[in-house]
């Protein structure tokens, strides 16, 4: 995609980049629908139960009926609601999550924006669905609502710290920002990947980003068992479906982000191993991301709030950037890692 | 950190473990003989006397009775018979109390019915339920010979 | 200008959190707590009045509707008054029966509250994993006595149905996979560090509050009082086996779960005890009058439930009928001390302090 950018605006290329949005735009909700129905099927086998298996062979079409049922429900806004902010807001949160896949390689050929500044393009529009948080909370005028938008404002604030620092050691040891870089610094076998190298950055990365998607043990603005369902607890039909997907369409972008800083992207284990299209590399290693999440979502209870502030800032900050001395230090000495 | 991944531990051996889930509704449940379901009256065996309606906790059930018409015999036969299972709790003790068996449990339970019409149940349907009845009733609240006092 | 206020929060009757429908109204500085006020009685069915025009077998059945989550011992509590007042011999048979499924009930019980429990404090796999446990209680439960929840299995002087073929082997297999399915437990969340911050040193009172407040159960032996009802005044055959009451040292969250997961062993212990000496055979029911009347009187028997001190309080005018009856519901007790341990807490906490009662609402509003 990328020599496209280079030319000036043409029809023809705005019609590229339409498609290939479309297309990435169906890839994702094929995700999301399947990333749905693994999690409840996953954690159903972990409960000894066995998931969705009425709706279609093997319960395959459970998500669809499900989405199909959202956005045929009615959509009804609390008469104390702030209208106009009310339906912004499930729209403000789902924008920036599809966009910043924008940025995201598959392989070293499938890309559709090559941006330098790779990660910083995410952290920053991640951040505006934070808003967008706050205002559904803000703007449903229930109390429940409130507390869980309040939360998740101090919450993904606290942890965006931590997670750009963490990352700051992958950028330091590859050079750039670019993400095609970082992967293309980490090619041999997977001890070269990140995630041995930056152990202490990948710990802190993990943490933070578990923290980012709002999901167990962090997934305090929705916590169902105190505030019954936090920030959306007004919001039913195509609306709840929007913010349903935002947090979905994040699990994909930071497990792919993990995949690319952390594992090697489409690097193969070994180099051995390279006929293998790297593509398939790529997708292995986000399936085995997704599953981790899903497995901890079915096993660890909730932390608390301030044991939650507590850690974004007592524990991973300041470890995230003792990794960028202790990085800095070994390039110092030994040079660069790679 | 340990108690956490010997907590993730747990759960993923669960992830083969053998399934829980009935299969429910395609499945029907089998439930042992001594399930106290909906009941079963029979109507022969009736003799009028009472027992059940009096013992019933939360008096959903309402009897009337007959003069024989063999006039041969003496006593009184079963006119009517209602279950009111709005009401009905499946305490077991109308059965407990029968002198004569007459009415027993069964061992089906579902009950559901969209109108509240539909759980008032007369003696038609109450005789006519007679799947899954059950072999035991144990009656032991039932006068022993010599009748009721 | 900028100025803060607090706001009232309603939290239930419908609320995840609340066990049922139950109601706090709390005033909230942020998600700080300042002032706590429960309201109850939505489930309030009247059970004491509408004993006084039942006779007492038919009271048995609106005792399994008081704590549903553990019916075995609300019915132990009413027979034993009874028989008490009337003076009955209890076949050694029947009181076995009782005393083994008071202790099944008691493991089904303390089950549903770690489930319910590690599910308030966010984890889901525990709950459904207390529940297949707790399924195999009541599948034995509904060989028994034909119910799954509401057993109306004791009566005055001994029980409905003698134990089925075999059932008696179930249940020693039963206790036997218990004990590897409690070590489970403990490895599943019971060393969890988050579980343990959550817990630890949360909702903590001293052993004179606790006894000025009335509690009973594990939130009074978490404090470190040595008063269980089965050993300080042991009723139907509890003398005869050998067994520990648990007591904690801190009273707080955390001491209470711990006490809790003790006394599951302990029942196991008891149950192990219970199953071998069982008679081989023997009468179900002992002598008892057609017409159950108690002579005049007054009486107050209590037994240690899962939750505490149950009690039942008989006036007797010598009628088929109580002219008084009263429960003594430890989960209404308990649940008085819930306004004094909220203040000053967290939202997050006050869903961790409430779980940790152990309340059922059947009980509380009675």
């Amino acid at each position: 995609m990328q020599h496209f950018w280079d030319h000036p605006l043409s029809w023809g290329t705005g019609g590229i980049f339409v498609a290939g949005a479309v297309g990435v735009l169906a890839f994702v909700l094929l995700f999301v629908t399947y990333a749905i129905y693994f999690e409840r099927k996953v954690i159903g086998w972990m409960q000894f139960r066995r998931g969705p298996n009425r709706t279609g062979p093997l319960g395959l079409l459970q998500s669809v009926a499900d989405v199909a049922k959202l956005l045929l429900k009615e959509d009804t806004i609390p008469a104390k609601a702030d209208r106009g902010l009310f339906i912004l807001a499930p729209v403000l949160a789902f924008v920036p999550s599809f966009a910043v896949l924008a940025f995201i390689p598959y392989s070293s050929h499938l890309q559709f924006a090559d941006l330098n500044i790779g990660f910083l393009y995410y952290i920053a529009l991640s951040g505006v669905t934070t808003i967008a948080i706050v205002i559904a909370g803000w703007a449903s005028n229930n109390k429940y609502a409130l507390l869980g938008g309040m939360r998740s404002a101090a919450q993904m604030i606290s942890y965006e710290v931590p997670l750009v620092i963490s990352v700051v050691g992958c950028v330091m040891w590859a050079g750039s920002l670019n993400l095609r870089d970082i992967v293309a610094a980490q090619s041999g076998y997977f001890w070269h990947w990140n995630f041995l190298p930056q152990i202490v950055g990948f710990a802190v990365f993990v943490i933070a980003a578990i923290s980012e998607l709002n999901r167990t043990p962090f997934d305090l603005p929705e916590a169902e068992s105190e505030l019954v369902a936090g920030y959306h607890v007004e919001y039913s039909g195509f609306r709840f479906a929007f913010f349903m997907l935002t947090e979905y369409v994040y699990v994909y972008a930071i497990a792919s982000l993990t995949t690319l800083l952390f594992l090697g992207g489409w690097n193969p284990p070994i180099p051995q191993l390279d006929f293998i299209p790297g593509i398939i590399w790529f997708f292995l290693k986000f399936a085995v991301i997704v599953f981790c999440l899903f497995w901890i979502r079915a096993t660890l209870p909730r932390l608390r709030v301030d044991q939650l502030m507590g850690l974004a800032w007592k524990v991973l900050l300041p470890l995230a950037i003792l990794n960028i001395f202790i990085t800095a230090a070994y390039i110092q000495l030994w040079g660069m890692g790679g | 950190m340990k108690g956490m991944i010997k907590g993730l531990g747990v759960t993923l051996k669960t992830l083969g473990a053998k399934k829980v889930t009935h299969a429910y509704p395609d499945v029907p449940l089998e439930m042992p003989d001594r399930f106290r379901g909906i009941q079963y009256v029979i109507e022969d065996k009736c003799i009028v006397c009472n027992q059940c309606a009096r013992i019933c906790p939360t008096e959903c059930i309402t009897l009337t009775g007959k003069p024989n018409p063999d006039p041969e015999k003496k006593g009184k036969v079963l006119d009517t018979f209602d279950i009111n299972f709005e009401l009905c709790i499946l305490c077991d003790l109308c059965t407990e109390v029968c002198p004569t068996e007459a009415i027993v449990m069964t061992n089906n339970f579902e009950l559901a019915a969209y109108s509240r019409d539909d759980l008032f149940k007369d003696l038609q349907w109450l005789g006519s339920n007679t799947e899954n009845i059950r072999e035991d009733n144990n009656n032991i609240g039932a006068p022993q010979k010599g009748g009721a006092k | 200008m900028i100025r803060t206020e607090e706001f009232l929060l309603n939290v239930g009757p419908q609320h995840p959190s609340t066990h049922g429908v139950f109601r706090i109204v709390v005033k909230l500085d942020g998600e700080i707590i300042t002032e706590a006020t429960p309201v109850m009685g939505y489930l309030h069915r009247g059970t004491e009045k509408l004993a006084e025009n039942l006779n007492y077998t038919q009271i048995i059945p609106y005792t399994d509707r008081m704590d549903y989550v553990s019916a075995m011992t609300n019915n132990y509590v009413l027979v034993h008054a009874v028989e008490k007042m009337m003076d009955l011999e209890i076949p050694e048979r029947a009181e076995f029966l009782r005393l083994i499924v008071m202790e099944m009930q008691r493991i089904a019980s303390h089950l549903v509250w770690w489930g319910t429990y590690l599910l308030d404090i966010g984890a889901m796999s525990p709950f459904l994993f207390a529940f297949s446990d707790r399924e195999r209680i009541l599948e034995m439960f509904n060989e028994l006595c034909g119910a799954r929840l509401t057993y109306n299995y004791m009566r005055v002087g001994g029980v409905k149905w003698d134990a089925p073929e075999g059932w008696i082997d179930k249940v020693k297999r039963f206790v036997k996979d218990m004990r590897l399915r409690l070590d489970e437990y403990h490895n599943l969340v019971s060393g969890n560090e988050i579980f343990l911050s959550r817990i630890k040193g949360v909702g903590q009172y001293d052993a004179a509050t606790a006894i000025q407040y009335g509690l009973s159960g594990a939130n009074l032996r978490s404090t470190g009082v040595n008063w269980d009802l089965r050993k300080t005044e042991p009723y139907s055959l509890y003398s005869r086996f050998d067994f520990d009451v648990i007591v904690g040292k801190n009273g707080d969250c955390y001491d209470r779960y711990l006490c809790r997961m003790a006394e599951i062993e302990q029942s196991i212990r008891i149950l192990e005890q219970a199953l071998e000496q069982f008679p081989g055979d023997g009468e179900t029911m002992g002598k008892v009058p057609r017409v159950i009347r108690p002579p005049g009187g007054e009486i107050y028997v209590r037994i240690e439930s899962p939750r505490g001190e149950i009690g039942c309080h008989i006036v007797s005018k010598g009628k088929a009928e109580p002219y008084r009856l009263k429960f003594r519901r430890p989960s209404f007790v308990n649940l008085q001390i819930l306004p004094k341990l909220l203040v000053g807490e967290s939202m997050t906490n006050m869903v961790t302090i409430l779980g940790g009662i152990d309340i059922v609402l059947g009980e509380v509003d009675c």
